[in-house]
């Protein structure tokens, strides 16, 4: 785990003081909302329906059970005793006051937290693969680089005013389990001709109104060069941009119209122009970034006898081992997935108590690690085997158990019409009503990885354009309706969905999914999952389904 | 005529104008004025042939490049902000410092709020016309407030790698 | 009819006009019948900069024995999250919260009186 040195501790101090105050200027009328909300915006705060909001950041995801507990503490204290965690492995807490902010970024700096650029046009949380540092099928270690690229973007002066928000996501493995098609700028590890470690570079990804999968802009980039590479690229989008239409001003806009080739030129071309040795980290640095991810673990079997008995004496483990369960690069450790998807509750809402419970389970028998996922589920990610049925008694007892990783009730939701200004419609209840159908663990199973996304407005937060199922919340004169589209998926083949048909109202969008799975499982063959179905099939089977009513 | 602070000798002052501000339509008066970019690739060569120290003006959509033939006789260079959230004139200010070389005024006008006097100076702007009333102490104590940087820009100050490394 | 809200600046808080001051129940909000009182309160409410954010006008409509926002957003807003039934305003209970519950009609789920208008 990356800890902050001296530099970077005075830093988040030295923030936190100056938000303080910026708020009592606030508060005494010295600055306007007008020029104090992208400050406030810059600091993770939101105004919205009942309470400001609060995003604390959770870079790359990783927490430690100190920070976690910390996270408990300020959401018992300072909001409901709940939090919800984001696609962008950020923690939301939604009951905030603007008058304790202040004094919660306090609290965060002092775990080596804070809310910066979780909100407004900057660079935003950088993500990367969760199962970074525990896979075999990985390059290398993303987080050394999203970590680097973290540093460079705080508070980076020039692009602290950029068109709109700039979200980047690192992976290096095989399998992306980051989204990083979807985003502004996404960055794969490759390994070069000689071997050498480098970037495939994608730019332009980005969902809401118009949504883009990245295009590739440069096939190799040595990874010495990252941060002077991106200066090019964010000085770019800074410049030209779109600043007329808050829904033309992202980057993926600016790709699409001067088109990938002529936009990778222009970078490239301003690339040229500058020093990177001024920008890009020395090996020095790089080494120490490096350095702080470094792992040991026991020289431990690889299978452990003790679940392998548990896993036969317990059809429920064993079902638990199937879906959240996950083998490690470490010989006799796992990744263990902590879903926060019990059907019925709210998607990646998980309370005070349940954080602490975490806290402990990672600090007991995870190496003092837990990581926030894309999906809004948690990980440990270094269980030893041995431990594992351990593990999953302690997070049953605590509703964290639910053996659903990827299957249909493990859905994607923003917060929605219920908590969120922007929203045109609910999502919870959406998920909520559709996830108790399929309650039934043996029923989910047998359905097998089914990925729903729902957002509540067309800014996408929920997804819904990557969802195998995909729901979009609209406003049809002031009720509730929901579009559906199908095969959407947001992995290293990102697509975007396509509609089913006209908008389902709200009570009969539960239904229509049943409806679909139905027409799945009559229509599967040799093991495909629902996307590949509908990737065969096209949509004409499923719109059959759902609209048959109308005929 | 609107406060001017600088940059001086790593603190912020209130300081004399010595230039006039000159749109398109207007005639131009005595001495030292700033124009646009406009304006300036018009009659700028007669007007320094004058004698006057001239400014030019750069819209946020309008190029530092444009400038680059001209910036050794260009005693300053103003840089506008028609709305605070408009960010592109921190990219011509660090081109302008950092591609250029740039030694003479680069001054941000218009929508100026202390706010981002952190952000300005650390992209090479050195000298300021606020619109939100503010004084020389409370920009200087924005430029002062983080101990830290983490990235090189125009300002010369050490990022965090560098101050570790030593 | 209408109804002048905004978050209180320094909590967030939903809140609601009654004759210069601001309430967090709705159904003690003030209401306006007419367009220059109810523009009279916006504007009033406007210079209240360090206690009110962006305050403005919703449509009301009668239902069953209260009065209740047009849109559905305002209805939330007035009650609360309704994952969560014991947060928000809606945890107070009672006759008002709920008739605002099973308050029929709701239209525009942005509730604002002036939409924002497009470039």
């Amino acid at each position: 785990m990356y800890r902050y040195d001296t530099i970077d501790k005075e830093f988040v101090a030295d923030r936190a003081a100056e938000f303080r105050e910026q708020v009592q200027r606030r508060l005494a009328g010295e600055i306007t909302e007008d020029q104090f909300k992208p400050i406030r915006l810059m600091n993770g705060l939101y105004l919205q329906l009942h309470a400001y909001m609060l995003r604390i950041a959770i870079p790359y995801g990783a927490l430690t059970s100190t920070k976690l507990r910390k996270l408990a503490y300020i959401a018992k204290t300072y909001d409901k005793g709940y939090g919800h965690f984001t696609t962008r492995t950020n923690l939301q807490l939604h009951w905030i006051k603007l008058k304790d902010a202040p004094e919660i970024l306090d609290h965060l700096a002092e775990v080596e937290m804070h809310a910066m650029q979780t909100s407004g046009n900057c660079i935003r949380n950088v993500t990367a693969d969760p199962y970074a540092g525990a896979t075999a099928d990985e390059l290398d270690d993303p987080r050394v680089w999203a970590e680097t690229i973290r540093q460079w973007s705080t508070l980076h002066p020039e692009f602290s005013f950029l068109p709109r928000k700039f979200k980047i996501a690192v992976t290096a493995a095989a399998k992306d389990r980051t989204a990083t098609k979807i985003y502004d700028i996404g960055l794969h590890l490759r390994r070069g001709r000689s071997g050498e470690l480098g970037f495939e570079v994608l730019v332009g990804g980005g969902l809401g109104r118009t949504p883009h999968i990245g295009s590739t802009i440069r096939e190799f980039l040595p990874t010495r060069h990252l941060l002077s590479y991106m200066e090019a690229i964010l000085r770019v989008y800074n410049r030209h941009g779109r600043r007329d239409n808050i829904f033309k001003a992202r980057i993926k806009i600016l790709v699409a119209s001067l088109g990938a080739e002529e936009f990778a030129r222009q970078v490239e071309e301003e690339w040229a122009k500058g020093d990177p040795s001024r920008i890009d980290l020395p090996d020095t640095e790089l080494a120490r970034i490096r350095g702080a991810f470094a792992q040991t673990y026991e020289t431990l079997p690889a299978r452990s006898e003790a679940l392998e008995a548990a896993k036969a004496a317990n059809p429920a483990f064993a079902r638990f081992l199937r879906r959240n369960v996950h083998p490690h690069k470490q010989p006799g450790y796992a990744l263990v997935d902590v879903s926060l998807k019990v059907p019925g509750q709210t998607p990646g809402d998980m309370t005070s108590e349940q954080m602490e419970l975490v806290a402990s389970l990672a600090e007991r028998y995870s190496l003092d690690e837990v990581r926030v996922t894309y999906q809004q589920n948690l990980l440990l990610p270094h269980v030893k085997l041995d431990e594992v049925e351990t593990v999953w008694r302690e997070l049953d007892a605590a509703g964290l158990a639910t053996p659903n990783i990827d299957l249909i009730t493990d859905i994607i939701a923003c917060p929605g019409l219920d908590y969120c200004a922007l929203a045109n419609a609910r999502a919870i209840p959406i998920a909520q009503h559709i996830a108790e159908r399929f309650a039934e663990p043996e029923r989910a199973e047998a359905v097998g990885e089914l990925n729903i996304k729902i957002s509540g407005c067309i800014n996408a937060c929920g997804h819904h354009h990557v969802g195998h199922i995909g729901i979009l919340g609209v406003d049809k004169k002031g009720e509730e309706f929901y579009q559906v589209t199908l095969g959407g998926t947001a992995d290293d083949n990102a697509a975007l969905g396509a509609m089913l048909g006209p908008a389902l109202p709200a009570a009969k969008v539960a239904e229509a999914v049943e409806q679909m799975v139905e027409v799945y499982l009559r229509e599967r063959r040799d093991g495909e999952r629902f996307v590949d179905t509908f990737r065969r099939t096209g949509v004409a089977p499923f719109k059959e389904a759902v609209y048959a009513d109308a005929h | 005529m609107p406060t001017l602070i600088k940059l001086q000798g790593g603190g912020m002052v209130l300081a004399n104008d010595a230039f006039t501000h000159v749109a398109d339509d207007q005639e131009l008066p005595q001495g030292d004025v700033i124009i646009s970019l406009t304006r300036f690739q018009a009659d700028g060569e007669r007007l320094m042939s004058e004698g006057r120290s001239v400014g030019v003006r750069l819209e946020p959509a309008e190029e530092a490049e444009a400038l680059a033939y001209d910036l050794p006789r260009l005693a300053l260079v103003a840089l506008a902000f028609p709305k605070f959230r408009d960010g592109r004139q921190y990219s011509n200010a660090r081109i302008l410092r950092e591609r250029y070389g740039y030694k003479g005024e680069i001054r941000a006008v218009g929508d100026v709020l202390r706010e981002q006097a952190g952000f300005m100076v650390r992209c090479g702007v050195d000298a300021f016309e606020p619109a939100d009333g503010s004084a020389p102490e409370q920009w200087e104590r924005k430029t002062r407030r983080f101990r830290h940087v983490y990235q090189r820009a125009a300002d010369g100050r050490a990022p965090a790698f560098a101050e570790r490394g030593e | 009819m209408r109804a002048l809200t905004a978050n209180r600046l320094d909590d967030g808080e939903a809140v609601f006009w009654k004759q210069g001051r601001w309430v967090v129940r709705f159904a003690d909000a003030e209401l306006f019948e007419g367009k220059d009182e109810a523009e009279t309160a916006e504007a009033a409410a406007k210079s209240q900069q360090t206690i009110v954010v962006d305050p403005y006008l919703i449509d009301v409509i009668p239902a069953g024995d209260v009065w209740a926002p047009l849109s559905y957003r305002e209805r939330v807003r007035c009650l609360g999250p309704t994952n969560h039934p014991m947060h928000g305003k809606q945890a107070e209970g009672g006759h008002d919260i709920d008739a605002l519950v099973h308050a029929e009609g709701a239209a525009r789920s942005t509730g604002r009186v002036n939409l924002i208008k497009r470039k």
